[in-house]
């Protein structure tokens, strides 16, 4: 203890945070086991009540979490120890508390959410089995982030990757859910196989599972544990080209599931990136370069593809992908600012990158929560299908836009908050002084402000085709406002939006002074001013107003048919960038004479080449077929052969036996 | 916040506000007169705005409050934009200034109208829409770029900063700044939405942009559109003219130095105005999917200011 007067101080509130840590921990799980209590006779009244408890449990560890950020704690607890090396221990500092508060305070929401989201599926079992696995879930995500050792994040990432996997599967009888499952599994899978390889290389180097400043370790050995890292961490955090599970699994699962992991399970693998580049390792400048690189594709091209997309939660999903793109560009100029000395600027990506992992944790929760509901209320997740749906789901379309502004990088909302730290790193980077490095950082520029706009653009059509002007089809007609919880927890995340952008600057402050940004909350306040204003002269003018029908050159009557649609909205971009699209047009047409001038039959088609999945996925399954058809004949052999096989396998250890001692 | 600050809050969006039809109407007199017509009177664009704002507003039956909030919200926005480019006189010290965030303000303006233009599910708007989006998406890493070539060059992010650097040295002081005045120049005709971009004069379905997604607005409500159009015009030539002309804008406030300053302004603006005219009558709208490569000469511009600036 530095301060001895304070000490009993700081124990009272370590105790504290202790008991509310480890109460928090049991309430999730005593929720996880509630609802399968009577799995056979399930019963409403014990769902719900593990979801009250669940709330409890999310709200006394962000408390803990909250309380430890604020008095700036850093505790060490033991949950139990296997051997003295391995042991599931947990660390609660500032930076793990960040990451806790996100879960715990998005995870809130999503049970408020799932409280009445739940009941609109039919069978009542898998309705217990939802509720329970999404403590199970959250508690995994919580505990995962608190590890202290490589041991215990591995242990806690398993059970996150596996409970997830489950609520992924929960509508199993869809065929696009089996084939999101199995996306979903066996990447996340590859993505555990790289950490354990990380982690038992830092072992052989260190000789221990603690996640702790890491030194004496070899170049070359570094280098490898770093890109081993990288490629397990950005398999779960969608980083392109290991992206492609993520669309599948976020719209193929229920959307509470969705919110929680798009909004919450992509960050745990930031906070592991986060965790190792500042506290574990040094990094060299070709990480910052690699990362740098990864991160600019990743935003560009995640963004690309969610402004094709008409698919909704598929659409968010890539938008996802887009955002976790832009905090990964945080962390590579980070540690590019920080090699060489620049300590403002890599101040600025860091805590932008951390900022901005916050923010978007908060909007794209709200935005699938949102989605969720309207989802729910056509029974549809195309948006060629909806339309008008602002005057039958009014809160929820309010919300809705609230979070696309805010994910589109408006002033003054937390998106832009957020995006303009890394902003204003690139363009203070001039005193780098390093030629080369800085005309890659410009183009890295070009791509993050291609990358902003885009999803400015992404959003106006999502919120324009799925709200505005007439509904498209007859279930947008008849779709229904979701009850009041639906709305509650969207509503809270999207208010903390308004909130942590008109404040950024006062909040950022609180945290590290004399960072070079713009303050929002006059921008705010003049903005709502101006607002009120031009509103009050107007009402001066009285001018009468009338409603009639849209003009439509004189049609007599419009229907939903023949608006915009989303496909016509983002044709334009989609041409321009034909090179990323791939588009495959085929048109054919067959004519009765030989002159074709009377036509029989035409058929036309436009479609995007899954460049990932049929280029890198497919040949690399391929691949592994082929040596498993290979396996799979060496069985098929008679018993002569068998015995050979056992023969030569005996050998083999005797030699090798013999060998090693 | 001091005296001096107030007086810019209030006289800054100002400026831009009066002077704004005055430079559109200029803009149409240079342009029908080299078309050989004598065209409306300078101050024609006063009177339509008159006319507007005492017409009915007409609404469509499927709108929602999007479109009767998006022009309060798209003219709030662009004042807002327009404190951050001082016209007349350069501020102490503030919390405005920021390039960035200038930038991101005038796209808020845009993102609002954009969802104007769907709202009434007419096909026109939502044409329209889609085009400025596409248009000003593909501009953004252009106008980004010339940001941080600005930033490079003149040391800083805040514009007031960058016009009182400029003020203190001479153009001979930063020769690139003349390529980042080209690439403001273009970004100046994409944002305004000029030819060879879009066409201000039409309602032909083929050639519109901007004209297309406003197709709704009527009244008072297309008065505060063609307003917000307008003050994004106006600032954006003020930061041209300020970037590579800056002598002329005070310093400091007073009275005479202030009038001095503003009639210096207004001139150099009328000038700019005859300039983007007589550039409009001499080129043909370039058809939409080759702007890119429009574009892309900015974009060139302002990437080779930033590396003479770091080979330097």
């Amino acid at each position: 203890m530095d301060f001895p007067e304070f000490s009993s101080g700081i124990e009272d509130k370590e105790a504290v945070v202790q008991s509310l840590f480890w109460v928090g921990g049991a309430l999730c799980l005593v929720a996880t086991i509630l609802p399968l209590v009577l799995l056979f006779r399930p019963s409403r009244l014990l769902r719900q009540a593990a979801l009250w408890v669940l709330l409890a449990g999310t709200g006394a560890i962000s408390a803990a979490a909250i309380l430890v950020i604020s008095r700036s704690l850093d505790l060490h607890l033991t949950l139990l120890s296997i051997t003295p090396q391995l042991a599931l221990s947990f660390r609660l500092d500032k930076l793990s508390c960040f990451f806790v508060v996100i879960i715990g305070a998005v995870s809130f929401c999503a049970v408020i959410y799932s409280m009445t989201y739940i009941a609109h599926y039919k069978s009542e079992r898998s309705k217990q089995f939802l509720a329970s696995g999404l403590a199970f879930f959250i508690l995994a995500m919580l505990l995962v982030v608190a590890s202290s050792t490589t041991f215990g994040f591995l242990f806690f990432w398993e059970l996150m990757s596996l409970s997830s996997f489950f609520l992924v599967m929960f509508d199993l009888d869809k065929p696009e859910t089996q084939k999101a499952g199995i996306f979903y599994f066996s990447m996340t899978q590859m993505g555990t196989i790289f950490l354990l390889a990380s982690f038992l290389l830092l072992y052989r180097f260190t000789g221990s599972f603690d996640i702790s400043a890491a030194s004496n370790i070899p170049q070359w050995g570094k280098g490898l544990v770093f890109v081993s890292l990288f490629i397990g961490f950005g398999t779960k955090a969608g980083i392109i080209p290991f992206h492609k599970w993520l669309p599948y699994a976020h719209s193929a699962s229920p959307s509470n599931v969705s919110a929680l992991m798009s909004g919450v399970m992509l960050k745990v693998p930031i906070y592991g990136l986060v965790r190792f580049i500042i506290d574990v390792f040094r990094p060299d400048l070709w990480w910052g370069i690699v990362l740098l690189f990864f991160g600019s594709i990743t935003a560009l091209l995640g963004i690309i593809y969610a402004f094709k997309e008409h698919d909704l939660k598929k659409m968010l999903a890539y938008c996802s992908i887009e955002n976790l793109g832009v905090i990964v560009v945080g962390l590579g100029l980070y540690v590019i600012f920080d090699f060489y000395g620049l300590r403002v600027q890599a101040d600025l990506c860091i805590y932008g990158a951390l900022f901005h992992t916050l923010n978007h944790a908060l909007f794209k929760s709200s935005l699938f929560m949102t989605a969720g509901s309207v989802v729910q209320a056509t029974g549809t997740r195309d948006i060629e299908q909806m339309g008008g749906l602002i005057k039958r789901m009014p809160g929820t379309g309010a919300i809705f836009l609230v979070g696309a502004c805010a994910i589109a990088a408006l002033p003054p909302l937390n998106g832009f908050a957020s995006e303009i730290m890394i902003f204003q790193a690139y363009l203070t980077s001039f005193s780098l002084g390093r030629p080369i490095l800085e005309i890659l950082l410009m183009a890295g520029l070009a791509a993050l402000a291609l990358t902003s706009t885009l999803a400015a653009a992404c959003f106006a059509k999502a919120f324009g085709i799925i709200f505005l002007a007439r509904p498209r089809s007859g279930a947008a007609s008849a779709a229904k406002e979701a009850p009041f919880a639906q709305l509650l927890a969207p509503g809270i995340l999207a208010a903390l939006c308004v909130g942590f952008g008109v404040f950024s600057y006062q909040l950022i402050s609180n945290v590290k002074s004399g960072m070079p940004l713009p303050d929002m909350l006059p921008i705010g306040i003049i903005v709502l001013v101006l607002t009120g204003v031009t509103f009050l002269l107007l009402l001066l003018t009285r001018s009468p107003v009338r409603k009639t029908e849209t003009w439509g050159c004189g049609i007599p009557s419009q229907t939903g048919k023949m608006e915009y649609s989303g496909d016509g909205f983002s044709e334009p971009i989609v041409t321009v960038f034909k090179p990323v699209f791939r588009t495959r047009k085929l048109s054919t047409r067959e004519f009765y004479d030989k002159y074709n001038s009377i036509p029989k039959s035409s058929s036309g088609e436009i479609g995007t080449l899954k460049f990932f999945e049929e280029r890198l996925y497919v040949p690399i399954a391929r691949f592994f077929m082929k040596i498993a058809g290979a396996v799979s004949n060496l069985h098929n052999v008679d018993m002569d052969a068998l015995i050979l096989y056992s023969f030569i396998a005996v050998v083999l250890v005797i030699l090798g036996v013999g060998w090693w001692l | 916040m001091n005296w001096n600050t107030a007086v810019y809050i209030v006289m800054n969006p100002l400026f831009a506000l009066v002077l704004s039809p005055l430079v559109l109407g200029l803009i149409k007199t240079v342009k029908a007169r080299i078309q050989g017509r004598p065209g409306p009177p300078v101050l024609q664009q006063y009177y339509q705005l008159r006319k507007l704002f005492h017409k009915e507003i007409v609404y469509s039956e499927d709108s929602s409050f999007i479109v009767r909030l998006g022009p309060y919200l798209g003219i709030a926005f662009m004042l807002t934009a327009s404190l951050f480019v001082p016209m007349v006189f350069i501020p102490q010290t503030g919390w405005f200034g920021n390039i960035i965030l200038f930038f991101y303000l005038m796209i808020t303006a845009k993102f609002f109208m954009v969802l104007g233009g769907l709202d009434a599910g007419s096909t026109f708007g939502g044409m329209g829409s889609s085009r400025e989006m596409t248009v000003s998406s593909i501009i953004e890493p252009v106008t980004i770029m010339s940001c941080a070539a600005l930033a490079f060059v003149l040391k800083t992010t805040s514009i007031p900063e960058m016009f009182r650097t400029l003020l203190a040295g001479s153009i001979f002081s930063y020769p690139t700044l003349i390529l980042v005045g080209i690439s403001l120049f273009i970004i100046l005709i994409v944002e305004s939405a000029r030819v060879p971009v879009d066409n201000p004069e039409t309602h032909l379905e083929l050639t519109m942009i901007h004209e297309a997604m406003i197709l709704e607005q009527s009244g008072p409500k297309l008065a505060l559109v063609e307003l917000a159009s307008g003050v994004r015009q106006t600032v954006l030539m003020a930061l041209l003219i300020n970037v590579t002309f800056p002598w002329g804008l005070a310093g400091l406030a007073g009275c005479a130095s202030l009038l001095l300053a503003a009639v210096t302004m207004a001139v150099k603006m009328l000038i700019l105005a005859a300039t983007v005219g007589l550039f409009e009558s001499l080129l043909a709208k370039i058809r939409f999917f080759r702007l890119p490569d429009f574009f892309m000469i900015a974009l060139f511009l302002s990437f080779i200011t930033i590396v003479f600036e770091l080979l330097r």
